[in-house]
């Protein structure tokens, strides 16, 4: 629990990158998005949802369309726009960067560390 | 059995119990004024008006046509409260940025605003102090009211006394043009108040169709409340603060006599009386000896020239008297003292009570002068039954 709430922060942050991993998969609306987040650690909510996609939106990483439903209103379908892949893309390698990192620190790099490490 | 208020999101109409109709305004009122200053805020709403739209439909049926108000909970619970990304950075700002929001309107209306009314007293038709008169026009009622209200509160209980005498101190004339307009002309506060709700609000249901802008009027709509009841203390505050100034330079006008004069004075009036009664004695001693308590004028000296003489020296002992309780009314020389007055009816009273204490005293401790009271209680029945009497017997006719 404690370690959830240090957290919120970081998986605040990360929502974005992870709305456009799923965009880029395919065109989505805002259910789809929810459906897909909902089982993982990034469980969101409208409420927040839909603020951050107008604010992408707004920096052009992803756009909409409407698109008619089987059942009530057209719906919007997001996508990414080319600006959008570029930042998926450069946000990946980040990503990555950053795990690699969390991943090596702290590895017994020599003997004398290995006193250091709380067991 | 609820009352159902019927919705319009995004196009499509929807029935709600009246308590979730409430949640639900509350829920997109906080959404709305969350997001303000985002330049996607219409269109955000828009979105979740749309979605919280489809979750109703999904709870709707053929046989199933209102939201009840734990559906619309339940709704709001899953939507979760709106959060502005673009405020995600600066932790903590979006609360900050709308408290902070209203200041600046809040000063352009307060600068554009016509002077403040205030409460005058009206000479203009009053009947007293043109307290109730200045009321009425401050709170634009009809005087009458005022005034029956007031006589209301004097029968209650006389605090209407105690009030109105206590504004008619305070509360000044409206004496120059400037004041006069200030008292009746400007409309503000409490009618301006109604007025503006009104109007606002009637105005607000012209555009109730129009979803967007309705909401914006809302929101301006009540700002605008905000702002007037702010107005509304403000002018209170100062008009307290006016009084309490006016209180203050009505009783420095006048002189403040020591405390200990509110004894003294009375003891004064004790002793001068004390002298009055001592020199009557000393005439009528005079008058039916011959001699003052026994001691004898030098022979020459006529009845008259001993009684004037006698008066002299009793007013010459009650001099000093006289001229302490003067520079009582004159205390710090203001002229003719304001609490003459007042200190002759808090004297009289001491008066009294000396009287009625020494009564009772000799009543209950001398047998003389009970028997002597008695007499005169007596006596007053007589003259009491004489003058009824002579009241129920016909006058004889001329």
């Amino acid at each position: 629990m404690i370690i959830n709430e240090k957290f919120t922060a970081i998986r605040k942050g990360l929502l974005e990158f992870l709305v456009l991993k799923i965009v880029a998969a395919d065109k989505v609306y805002v259910a789809d998005i929810l459906n897909q987040l909902s089982g993982t650690e990034f469980a969101t909510q409208e409420g927040t949802l839909y603020p951050l996609l107008s604010k992408m939106r707004r920096e052009e990483l992803v756009d909409y369309e409407w698109k008619e439903s089987e059942a009530g209103p057209p719906r919007k379908y997001y996508q990414l726009t080319a600006k959008g892949r570029e930042q998926l893309r450069e946000t990946e390698d980040y990503w990555q960067q950053i795990s690699a990192t969390v991943k090596s620190l702290g590895q017994p790099a020599g003997p004398q560390t290995e006193a250091n490490a709380p067991r | 059995m609820n009352k159902v208020i019927i919705i319009n999101l995004n196009g499509i109409a929807y029935q709600l119990e009246e308590n979730g109709y409430e949640a639900l305004r509350g829920y997109l009122d906080a959404a709305a004024g969350r997001l303000e200053g985002n330049p996607d805020r219409d269109e955000i709403i828009a979105d979740i008006e749309q979605s919280i739209a489809d979750k109703f439909r999904a709870v709707l049926g053929a046989n199933k046509t209102v939201v009840v108000t734990q559906e619309v909970e339940d709704v709001i619970e899953e939507m979760g409260p709106v959060q502005d990304a673009s405020d995600a950075a600066p932790g903590g700002a979006p609360g900050g940025a709308a408290a902070q929001k209203p200041a600046p309107g809040a000063a352009a209306a307060a600068g554009e605003a016509p002077p403040p009314k205030r409460l005058y007293r009206i000479r203009e038709g009053a009947q007293l102090f043109g307290v109730c008169n200045g009321l009425a026009a401050y709170f634009n009622i009809d005087v009458t009211l005022i005034r029956i209200l007031f006589a209301c509160m004097v029968l209650a209980g006389g605090g209407g006394v105690v009030l109105y005498l206590a504004m008619a101190l305070v509360v000044p004339w409206a004496n120059t043009a400037a004041e006069k307009a200030a008292a009746t002309g400007s409309p503000s506060t409490a009618e301006e108040f109604i007025r503006r709700a009104k109007e606002g609000y009637y105005e607000g249901m012209k555009t109730f169709g129009d979803r967007r802008a309705f909401r914006e009027w809302k929101w301006k709509f009540k700002q605008e409340m905000r702002q007037r009841k702010r107005d509304f203390q403000n002018e209170m505050r100062q008009n307290a603060e006016q009084w309490r100034t006016n209180w203050h330079q009505h009783w420095s006008q006048w002189p403040h006599p020591h405390p200990g004069w509110w004894f003294a004075f009375p003891l004064l009036g004790l002793m001068s009386a004390a002298l009055t009664l001592l020199c009557l004695a000393s005439i009528a001693s005079l008058v039916l000896t011959g001699a003052v308590f026994g001691f004898f004028f030098p022979a020459g000296i006529h009845l008259w020239m001993g009684i004037l003489i006698l008066l002299v020296v009793f007013s010459l002992l009650k001099l000093p008297l006289k001229a302490i309780r003067y520079s009582c009314y004159c205390h710090g020389g203001y002229g003719p003292g304001y609490y003459r007055p007042v200190l002759h009816v808090w004297s009289s009273l001491v008066w009294v009570a000396f009287l009625v204490i020494l009564l009772w005293a000799l009543n209950s401790h001398s047998g003389h002068a009970h028997a002597a009271i008695e007499h005169v209680r007596a006596a007053a029945h007589h003259v009491v039954d004489a003058l009824r009497d002579w009241w129920n017997t016909p006058s004889p006719r001329p």
